[in-house]
């Protein structure tokens, strides 16, 4: 599983944009958890503040004190060969320096909130504020690579490469099991998980309230029901246009009036005893809450 | 929380495609219908381009482009529709988002459906997309395979097929919500737990659908190439599983993973909370761009 970042001499550039785009596949693995983790985070701080810290650490300290300053050293080149990059490249500088003011504010705040406050308010600001980050990342991660990363090879010659590559630094610890186990233990442990469930848990999911599904099978048994009046409708209207001559329009009226009383008969007038309880019972619920106070008092007494 | 967006699809699908489903199966009907429904879909994104040619011997197929370029990677795209229908606008724009995510060309394979054309018919169409591809020199490291239902059982028996005949392996594959399991095991797990939560899908025609399939050959349904379920994983590129709790087919994402981790091979599970099938379709909710933003992560973790 390790991969030491060894750049291929007799292609310096290929091997330092492999480096590079193999940083943004690291980075893509850690974010797409991060954005995981922050739907998670007010509902189960415990178990997930440890694991979205390690994550957030790492792309503190890996992706924006190693790997941005190897693309600003890799853009700082393509700047000097393609004047005309300037402005989207400064926006790009822009991007690392905000995005590292950002991580920082983020790692320091997670830091700081305790389990309450992550389970309240403030725990769901912080996840929308990371779940923005996220978004911001992958917008710049598919930018760097639209516009800079396609055009370096062509772009660079040996000699810029070969500066760009001399300076190079550490290898990411993503792609070593132990150095990943070592700095940041909960991240490893959670990348090694199987299944990624952005509810709670499947027995949780599981426990539906009773009222919806209630509800459910209700919007089942109506939503048949429409059909079956609008597959009626439609070939009421088809026999009504191949109506020709009075004596053809009473048969036709007849016919109608025949299949839709045992329409109704079967569905409307006469729905199932289930089906006007449930309803019942659903309208209920809902008004409970709105119901004066006394009279639910009342009744209690009674009982 | 799901959105409200998504909330009012849920419904929407509820009274239409499950009803669709649970009614007497009339696939010139849903066809109809389908059609009917597809024009409240979104057109292609303006910075993506399609082109119809070179399509495939015996069916059509699509490359979408992004005009602000592309990287060297491919998605491969098998749309979905119980093999009989299919979502033509809605998975055209469910790729293009994926391919302006990943900064990607894709390809969307129009595979035969059935009963005019039962199985193994479609998965021929694939497998040529597949070959068309590593014959045009697009490395299988630039490859993502993709598929939405049952496009991505369809994906799963490509990957299967395609290791028995020795063709190299793709870089990985996501499969949305796939339909893997086409045996006749109805009454138990999720497909028995969601059967009244699932809000698009219903199983109550689940037999005239396989016996249309697979043209009435019953047998074939327990072959890997049918069911890849029952498959044997070893081989197999990274597979990404997109589900939600409440789906008939939830199982069959989790079993997949399940025998593909046996075999070895990395298989991660996203388990999505009450989301109607194919989600990541609907490009009105806030959930679909969520799921297309870690479907992107999973093609760059894939081809760097």
């Amino acid at each position: 599983m390790s991969q030491a970042r060894k750049p291929d001499r007799r292609s310096p550039g290929k091997a330092y944009m492999n480096a590079l785009r193999q940083d943004h596949a690291s980075l893509s693995r850690v974010l797409r958890l991060i954005d995981a983790l922050a739907d998670r985070l007010s509902r189960s701080p415990e178990s997930v503040k440890p694991v979205l810290l390690d994550a957030l650490r790492y792309l503190f300290q890996y992706h924006h004190a190693f790997h941005h300053p190897r693309e600003d050293r890799l853009f700082a080149r393509i700047r000097a060969r393609r004047p005309a990059l300037e402005e989207t490249l400064g926006r790009i500088d822009h991007e690392h320096v905000s995005g590292e003011q950002e991580i920082a504010a983020l790692v320091g705040d997670l830091e700081n909130a305790n389990t309450r406050q992550l389970a309240g308010k403030p725990g769901a600001r912080l996840a929308a504020r990371i779940g923005e980050y996220v978004q911001h990342a992958r917008i710049h991660m598919r930018d760097e690579e639209v516009v800079f990363y396609a055009r370096a090879e062509a772009a660079l010659n040996e000699a810029d490469w070969t500066a760009i590559v001399d300076d190079d630094g550490p290898q990411d610890p993503l792609l070593d099991p132990d150095s990943i186990a070592n700095q940041y233990p909960a991240l490893a442990e959670h990348l090694g998980l199987a299944a990624g469930y952005l509810s709670e848990t499947a027995d949780q999911e599981a426990t539906v309230a009773d009222f919806h599904r209630q509800l459910i099978a209700l919007t089942d048994v109506y939503g048949s029901l429409l059909h079956d009046g609008l597959d009626l409708t439609r070939a009421n209207v088809k026999r009504l246009l191949a109506v020709r001559g009075p004596f053809g329009l009473l048969r036709t009226v007849g016919d109608i009036s025949t299949d839709n009383l045992r329409f109704a008969g079967h569905c409307v007038s006469r729905p199932s005893r289930w089906a006007i309880n449930t309803g019942c019972t659903l309208v209920l619920a809902w008004a409970r809450p709105y119901l004066p106070r006394q009279a639910s008092d009342n009744s209690f007494d009674r009982s | 929380m799901v959105s409200w967006q998504t909330r009012t699809a849920k419904l929407l699908g509820r009274l239409t495609i499950r009803q669709a489903l649970r009614r007497q199966l009339d696939i010139a009907e849903m066809r109809k219908r389908i059609k009917a429904m597809e024009r409240f879909f979104p057109n292609l994104p303006p910075d993506v381009q399609v082109m119809t040619e070179p399509g495939l011997s015996h069916c059509d197929a699509e490359w979408l482009k992004p005009t602000a370029g592309h990287s060297d990677r491919v998605i491969l795209h098998l749309p979905g529709g119980a093999f009989m229908t299919r979502f033509k606008r809605a998975e055209r724009f469910l790729l293009a988002r994926l391919c302006r995510a990943t900064h990607a060309r894709g390809r969307l394979v129009f595979y035969r459906l059935a009963p005019e054309e039962p199985w193994p018919a479609g998965l021929d169409d694939c497998i040529e997309a597949y070959q068309q591809l590593l014959s045009q020199g697009v490395e299988p490291k630039n490859i993502m395979l993709s598929g939405m239902s049952a496009g991505g059982c369809l994906a799963l028996a490509l990957l299967l097929k395609a290791r028995d005949q020795d063709l190299p392996m793709p870089a990985g594959a996501m499969l949305m919500s796939p339909a893997t399991d086409l045996t006749d095991d109805y009454d138990q797990g999720s497909r028995a737990a969601n059967a009244s939560r699932d809000a698009v899908l219903s199983l109550e025609h689940g037999d005239e659908i396989r016996r249309l399939y697979l043209a009435g050959r019953d047998e074939l349904a327990s072959h890997p190439y049918v069911s890849p379920v029952v498959g044997d994983f070893s081989g197999l590129p990274p597979l990404f599983f997109q589900v939600s709790s409440t789906e008939i087919l939830l199982d069959d994402s989790q079993r997949c993973a399940e025998r593909a981790r046996d075999a070895g091979v990395s298989a991660e599970v996203e388990v999505w909370e009450r989301l109607p099938h194919g989600w990541q379709a609907l490009s009105f909710a806030p959930e679909s761009g969520r799921a297309i933003g870690r479907l992107a992560d999973f093609v760059r973790e894939c081809c760097p």
